[in-house]
């Protein structure tokens, strides 16, 4: 059986072709990814490799941020221990988060402020077909660039790491950012797009609001680094589970609140 | 007796705000007739539209398309059915050709036939040379007769068309007409027109619905509308220089009128001129036109919301 159907094939070939066309969606889809998890992460290797460590203020008091069993780690890898699992997981996140809002802001508010959506309703498509194709090609498109980011990403750490003499960086808690915390997060901001898009009057406005999505994450993890509370794979499974709790009602009040009438008001 | 395209029982809609756009509305088209739903802006036509093709959802009473509920069975009504209204967009990112396979993509045609369709069309309403353009580049009348082709695309039953001459030249308006009088009565096609182009839905209407502040003014042919609204077929005369009729009246172009009850008078009426010594050069039977009919409805309307 097919996932989609022709109909919804070439409506989110459209999408996706709509997306790539405002230059507005791609430069801010290609920018972003690239100076968090590309260019960044090279910056901090090239300081950790190469900045004397003993003129850094403040050293003492990362270190203690380490979990008890990487206290013997250089200061070196200590940093880069510290910068793997604590600063680059909320960067990472914000790419899944902002991919599925911009680009559902472009099919859901996008269309609708080109006057295109009362077209695309008048086709024999029905609503529930529309809604799913959509937040399926939102979805898939911004699965696809988190994971793009992420290969990049990881390929730069292997080589710090390796540069370091350090164990691969994949550890529990990437492995539920990627493969729990990314996609609940992804859906929950096709979803958050699509609950605001009836009210957002441009696509500007829409991204904007998207933006108050992210404070929570990076609250958590602002917090490790100031040392407030400590992250673990557990926690994480927890918080991924309870995006993944949320998504699903959220979900069915969208695909309720998707109608014509309140879609063209 | 013909199929009933649409029905519209006691259909109202009011829109959250309190505005009332449309009341009480009650009207059946014919399959294969050109209906000619007219009124000034804001009268209620757009809201009608919206409503039998489920883009909204009534307040009142209730409407079907070939039986069908737009309410209840969108899907199936879009697929009898080509809606053109003003603020139904194409894709201008994309090529006129591009646009119209998407649409009949979205109908389940498949990729082959989609093309061949597309193809088909764009010829059709002499769109061929600019099919590789994109649609931002299109003038209006390209990007108006862009959005008739994709009304078409899946071979409609009923056509909903709201303002589909608006921004066109004349020579294009004219031929946008002419095909949709040609889809009427080749293919069988039912056609709801909104307009307040009335010399070009004249040309093309069958009967007319005249619309105003949300409430059916009046419905039927030109003719019943005429009669209805008090407005008589006048004879016209040329006579001599000099020449005074008795119970005619001169206009200003030196010709003389007088009005009927029926047009089977002339005969009578140029007989009686003749035989009473007067010479006539010209003579001619002048019908009210919709334009006359349309407005003695909207300014009777007017009248009496100022009463």
């Amino acid at each position: 059986m097919k996932i989609v159907s022709p109909e919804e094939k070439s409506v989110i070939q459209k999408d996706f072709r709509e997306i790539w066309d405002s230059k507005m969606a791609r430069s801010t889809m290609m920018v972003v990814p690239v100076v968090l998890l590309i260019v960044l992460p090279i910056i901090f290797l090239a300081v950790i490799l190469n900045a004397p460590m003993d003129q850094i203020n403040g050293i003492d008091r990362m270190i203690k941020l380490l979990p008890a069993e990487e206290k013997g780690l250089s200061v070196r890898q200590a940093m880069m221990y510290l910068v793997t699992n604590m600063l680059f997981p909320m960067f990472f996140l914000i790419i899944p988060l902002m991919m599925s809002s911009v680009s559902a802001a472009n099919s859901f508010v996008g269309e609708r402020e080109r006057g295109t959506l009362e077209t695309l309703l008048l086709t024999p498509l029905s609503l529930k077909r529309i809604f799913r194709a959509k937040v399926f090609g939102c979805t898939f498109f911004s699965a696809v660039a988190t994971a793009v980011s992420f290969v990049v990403f990881s390929v730069i750490t292997a080589v710090g790491d390796i540069l370091l003499e350090m164990p691969f960086f994949l550890n529990w808690n990437w492995l539920v950012l990627v493969f729990l915390l990314a996609p609940g997060i992804t859906v929950f901001g096709v979803v958050f797009m699509v609950l605001i898009s009836a009210k957002s009057k441009s696509y500007l406005e829409s991204v904007q609001t998207s933006g108050y999505i992210v404070l929570p994450l990076i609250f958590l993890f602002i917090g490790p680094l100031s040392g407030l509370f400590q992250l673990n794979a557990f926690i994480l499974l927890i918080i991924a589970a309870a995006v993944i709790a949320v998504d699903f009602p959220l979900w069915m009040i969208a695909a309720h609140s998707f109608s014509p009438e309140k879609l063209l008001r | 007796m013909a199929e009933v395209a649409v029905r519209t029982t006691q259909l109202g809609k009011t829109y959250n705000g309190g505005v009332c756009a449309l009341h009480d509305l009650t009207l059946e088209v014919e399959s294969g007739e050109i209906f000619g739903f007219l009124g000034p802006n804001g009268a209620g036509k757009t809201t009608t539209v919206k409503l039998l093709t489920g883009l909204l959802k009534p307040s009142a009473g209730s409407c079907s398309v070939f039986g069908l509920s737009p309410l209840k069975k969108p899907c199936e009504v879009h697929r009898l059915c080509g809606v053109m209204t003003e603020s139904a967009k194409m894709y201008s990112q994309m090529t006129g050709l591009e646009n119209l396979i998407f649409f009949a993509r979205t109908a389940g045609i498949d990729a082959e036939a989609a093309s061949e369709r597309a193809e088909e069309l764009l010829k059709q309403l002499d769109l061929w040379d600019v099919r590789s353009r994109k649609l931002r580049e299109y003038s209006t009348g390209m990007a108006q007769r862009l959005s008739l082709a994709r009304t078409l695309v899946n071979r409609p039953k009923i056509l909903f068309l709201d303002e589909p001459t608006s921004g066109l030249d004349p020579e294009s308006a004219l031929a946008v007409n002419s095909m949709i009088a040609s889809l009427a009565s080749t293919e069988g096609v039912t056609v709801f027109l909104c307009t307040h182009q009335l010399r070009y839905a004249q040309d093309i209407c069958e009967r007319y619905g005249i619309i105003d502040k949300g409430a059916l003014l009046a419905c039927g042919s030109v003719e019943a509308l005429s009669r209805s609204a008090g407005l008589r077929v006048r004879a016209a005369l040329r006579l001599r220089e000099n020449d005074t009729p008795v119970d005619f009246q001169r206009g200003e172009d030196g010709w003389w009128y007088t009005d009927m009850l029926q047009e089977d008078e002339m005969p009578a009426l140029i007989k009686s001129l003749v035989s009473a010594g007067h010479d006539i050069y010209e003579a001619r039977i002048i019908r009210p036109t919709l334009e006359d009919v349309y407005f003695r409805y909207i300014q009777s309307e007017d009248k009496e919301a100022l009463l």
